[in-house]
């Protein structure tokens, strides 16, 4: 199991946008949901495990993703999170502003001095 | 926003959802993760060991995890409401004096005002217990000169309009007595009763307990037929025992037998609660004319038509009263200006007090207003104490928020404590009615005390103590951080203490006014107690009784049975003197209940309106109404031209410094008849010793009635009398009752009470008036002295550094004493003034309650004004002497 040495710790504030592109692809538990991360960023990115759960409650409280239990396939009770309406169109937004910044750090470091 | 606002409702909904649930969930979800973290290290070949404490490593910690959920969650907020409230406790607790002043200050404050404000509500502004109440209205008559004073109609006038107006969807009239007696059983009783026309009880919506209300035809009091009655529910429980057979039931009432056929509920108070019998009064149109006016009119305005709109229509019909009854002359409504007025019902019954309930509530108004002003005071210096403390929690990390929630919980603590103390002030506010009864304040019976009273006290205690709260957060929030950790701990910045000073000054302001009005309130009623009310009422007492029109048909019958009642009292030990007179003075409640003569001259044209009474022999000696000329009445009063006895009012009006005695006058009463002036007596003060003493005509009430025959009565019958008993040793109730039962058992004696009595009953308006304004005048200087206290010795604290570096470079320590004193006293000075103009315009509103004093008077002023300097002065005068004793080493020291 050897990690990526370049792996990276999310930035913070990335990380509602991680989730919530993610939960945009299908609804998951947040177990599956810190792996997924990792597994579409092919392990470049390394999501804190304690730091998933309070970003999930943040963005529930904001309405953007719903929950419910549900069991899973290997017959297990857990907790399933969704993304809503108000989440989708609270993605689009934060996938703009994300490549503006981007784009804007990008000018920044290409700028000849 | 959207968003903002669902985040919101989802932390409230998680705030009030079981916390134990939602632990629960987070750890079922936590457990899930790690073992499913746990199994993938499994499967990526560890051992189950090393696999489960791996993911607990991964993790990263549960107990953060757990605390980060909660603090999202929105539980922390529970758990910090839980904190504050202990930190509040713990506070409250190391400074018990600022927690028991705040919290009595509060409760009694809450107390009387939602006392009170209960009573003006219920009285003056809840709308009256019956259909469509805005549609119910009094219809008055008014004239000037004749007729008698108030908005009472003849039943001429009643007549004229409930045939011809067009606004109204009925007319009804009614009149009170208390001259009734039901007289079979054993024990006759004295009862009140209401003469209402059956129109009356359909306008009002009146709906029956039992049997059923009066119809048309029941008005015919001369036919054969028995004439029905309604009785109220009191009465049937009282003296029927509820008997459910009672409708049809014939009882004896003193003009013979009546049949119940109806039964009042309780929640029927038309037109007071005290009504024990109703008569179908009919309207006998017997004598035409705009006098005697003794019926109450009310009406129920058709839909669309305003009070305005119908006082327009009645007074267009006013003129054409001649044409309907002749007796009526064109002149008589000119000279008089006779009017209609149409006045809400509602408005009208509470018309007699709703100045002295403004008064009232007016006074708790300040009263309140100088606490809550001290305790914002002792909010404001408290914050300011602990303002370093806070900024240090500020500098630390604390959020505006946290502070804010920390005082707002510590003022609704306080403010919940004191409702330890307003619930029961109110219950006692409530229950008293503040020693008024519903004969002081119509509709006072429908006030009481009820779960609206409580939700509204704990409302009113929660949203007081967190808005003086909050007035500390606004003290302690105003300066940067840096400001005031860097600050002294005493020092305080000028625009607050100038906020503070003004409050002060206000109080200060308040209490005088207060001040003020109790002087000269007081000053009234010791002008009252003293004025010269034309009798004697000392070692003298009374007794009413009321004859039955069976068996005393003729004015012989009726004197000659209060003869035999006078003789039996004027034998029973101790007694000096007895008399007896249609009616007393002062015992009226207010309202002139006697007969109106009109006097004139015989053969000339100047006349008078007199009040008409009825007196034995010796009535005026008994009294102690000085005889001013000529006799009292004799033997032989009767005969030919019969004799009358007027008093000086009258005898100057009609003759001027001429004597009265020998000259004959004519008495306009139910036909022009001609009387002889025997004597002149001493006016007396008749309704209201404020309103003074009227013109008055004595008849002769004489023993046998000079044996002339009944149907040549120049005189009224008697039938009603009070007797007076003058002695040494006065008779008990119980023996004068007896005496009257062995002359006649029908007749029941009421109203025993000794005259000193009936005097204080007739100054305790202004008296009561003048213990509340005395009660809150004494509070508001109370409160005042303290707050003048506080902020000088807060300010004097602030400056102990100052007033040290003063005293160590030399300075006298009188002069520095001084110069808390002249803080102190600019206070008091600009408060004074301020009140003084205040008082000047407040005063004005007292005009209708003071006797014989100015609204402006100088004495008046001039105590309160002292009496108020001087207290607040001496106020001050500890802090400066503690200033003046200031020790410079310590206080250099101590900073």
């Amino acid at each position: 199991m050897a990690k990526p040495t370049t792996s990276e710790q999310v930035l913070q504030g990335t990380l509602d946008l991680l989730i919530l592109k993610t939960l945009s692809l299908t609804p998951m538990h947040g177990w599956g949901l810190t792996h997924r991360i990792e597994q579409l960023s092919q392990h470049a990115l390394q999501v804190g495990q304690g730091s998933i759960y309070p970003a999930l409650v943040r963005l529930e409280q904001r309405g953007w993703i719903g929950t419910e239990w549900r069991v899973t396939e290997n017959n297990r009770r857990a907790k399933y999170y969704r993304l809503t309406a108000a989440g989708r169109r609270a993605l689009g937004q934060e996938i703009a502003s994300w490549s503006r910044f981007v784009d804007a750090v990008g000018l920044v470091l290409a700028a000849d001095s | 926003m959207t968003g903002y606002v669902r985040a919101a409702l989802a932390r409230i909904r998680e705030l009030f959802r079981r916390r134990s649930r939602v632990a629960a969930e987070r750890d079922e979800e936590l457990r899930f993760h790690v073992e499913m973290e746990a199994a993938e290290n499994v499967r990526r070949g560890m051992s189950p060991a090393d696999a489960h404490r791996a993911a607990v490593l991964r993790f990263g910690g549960m107990q953060r995890f757990r605390e980060a959920t909660n603090d999202a969650r929105g539980v922390v907020a529970l758990d910090n409401l839980a904190r504050d409230i202990r930190f509040a406790f713990r506070r409250l607790h190391r400074a018990p004096a600022f927690a028991a002043g705040v919290i009595t200050t509060i409760g009694i404050g809450i107390g009387a005002a939602v006392g009170i404000g209960t009573i003006v509500y219920g009285v003056l502004l809840r709308d009256l217990p019956y259909d469509r109440p805005d549609q119910l209205v009094r219809v008055g008559f008014v004239t000037e000169g004749i007729g008698g004073p108030g908005d009472l109609q003849s039943p001429a006038t009643y007549f004229h309009f409930a045939k011809s107006a067009r606004s109204f969807t009925e007319l009804g009239a009614y009149s009170t007595s208390d001259a009734f007696a039901i007289t079979d059983g054993d024990s006759p009783e004295r009862v009140t009763a209401a003469l209402m026309t059956p129109s009356t009880f359909t306008l009002l919506g009146a709906r029956p307990l039992l049997g059923k209300l009066f119809q048309p035809g029941d008005t015919s009091w001369y036919g054969e037929r028995l004439l029905p009655i309604l009785i109220s529910e009191n009465l049937w429980r009282r003296r029927y025992g509820a008997d459910p057979g009672i409708i049809g039931r014939r009882i004896d009432i003193d003009h013979g037998e009546r049949e119940v056929v109806g039964v009042l509920p309780r929640s029927f108070r038309f037109p007071s609660p005290s009504i024990d019998i109703f008569y179908p009064a009919p309207v006998p149109v017997r004598r035409p004319g705009i006098a005697p006016r003794y019926l109450t009119v009310i009406g129920r305005l058709r839909d669309g038509v305003s009070a305005t709109g119908a006082a327009a229509d009645l007074n267009a019909l006013i003129p054409r009263l001649p044409e309907r009854f002749p007796a009526i002359t064109v002149e008589m409504l000119r000279e008089t200006n006779a009017r209609a007025t149409v006045e809400s019902l509602q408005s009208a019954t509470v018309a007699p007090v709703r100045s002295q309930l403004r008064l009232l509530g007016v006074l708790v108004a300040i009263v309140l207003l100088i606490a809550t002003t001290n305790i914002v005071n002792l909010f404001l210096l408290r914050a300011e104490r602990a303002g370093h403390e806070f900024a240090i929690a500020l500098s630390l990390g604390a959020t505006r928020a946290t502070l804010a929630q920390r005082f707002i919980v510590e003022g609704v603590m306080l403010g919940l404590a004191s409702c330890g103390i307003a619930l029961p002030a109110t219950a006692l506010a409530l229950s008293t009615k503040f020693g008024f009864t519903e004969g002081d304040i119509p509709r006072l019976g429908e006030v009481s005390f009820a779960w609206p009273t409580v939700a509204l006290v704990l409302a009113s205690a929660t949203a007081i103590g967190g808005a003086v709260g909050l007035i500390g957060l606004a003290r302690t929030g105003k300066a940067g951080t840096f400001d005031r950790l860097r600050a002294s701990r005493t020092a305080s910045s000028p625009a607050w203490r100038r906020v503070q000073g003004g409050l002060v000054a206000a109080q200060v302001a308040f209490a005088l006014v207060l001040l003020v009005a109790a002087g000269l309130l007081g000053r009234s009623f010791w002008n009252l107690r003293n004025a010269e009310i034309g009798f004697d009422p000392a070692n003298r007492m009374m007794a009413q009784v009321s004859l039955p029109w069976s068996g005393y048909t003729s004015y012989g019958a009726v004197a000659a049975f209060h003869a035999k009642v006078l003789d039996r009292l004027a034998a029973l030990p101790g007694v000096t003197s007895v008399g007896a007179a249609s009616e007393l003075p002062l015992t009226g409640h207010g309202a002139p209940l006697l007969r109106e003569v009109r006097a004139a001259v015989e053969g000339g044209r100047e006349g008078v309106t007199a009040a008409s009474n009825m007196a034995t022999e010796e009535y005026f000696r008994t009294m102690g109404i000085p005889l001013l000329a000529g006799r009292t009445f004799r033997a032989g009063d009767l005969r030919g031209t019969p004799a009358v006895v007027v008093s000086e009012r009258v005898a100057r009006r009609l003759f001027g410094t001429a004597s009265a005695l020998g000259r004959r006058i004519v008495l306009d009463a139910d036909a022009p008849a001609a009387f002889t002036i025997v004597g002149v007596v001493g006016d007396v003060q008749w309704a209201r010793i404020e309103d003074g003493d009227v013109p008055m005509v004595y008849f002769p009430l004489l023993r046998d009635g000079d044996g002339i025959p009944a149907d040549s009565t120049p005189v009224y019958r008697p039938t009603d009398a009070q007797y007076v008993v003058q002695g040494t040793e006065l008779p008990t109730a119980a023996t004068i009752r007896r005496v009257v039962t062995e002359i006649d058992q029908r007749v029941p004696a009421s109203n025993i009470r000794t005259l000193g009595f009936v005097v204080d009953t007739a100054t305790a308006r202004v008296r009561l008036t003048m213990l509340l304004i005395g009660v809150a005048g004494a509070a508001a200087l109370l409160l005042g002295v303290i707050g003048v206290y506080t902020v000088v010795a807060y300010a004097a604290n602030g400056r102990m550094r100052e007033f040290g570096i003063r005293l160590a470079l030399g300075a006298a320590p009188a002069r520095v004493g001084g110069m808390v004193l002249v803080d102190g006293a600019r206070l008091v000075a600009i408060g004074t003034f301020a009140g003084l103009a205040a008082a000047l315009g407040a005063t004005q509103f007292l005009r209708a309650l003071l006797y014989e004093v100015a609204p402006t008077s100088l004495a008046e002023f001039g105590a309160a004004t002292a009496l108020l300097v001087v207290v607040t002065l001496c106020a001050t005068l500890l802090p400066a002497h503690r200033a003046a004793r200031t020790h410079p080493a310590v206080v250099l020291r101590g900073e």
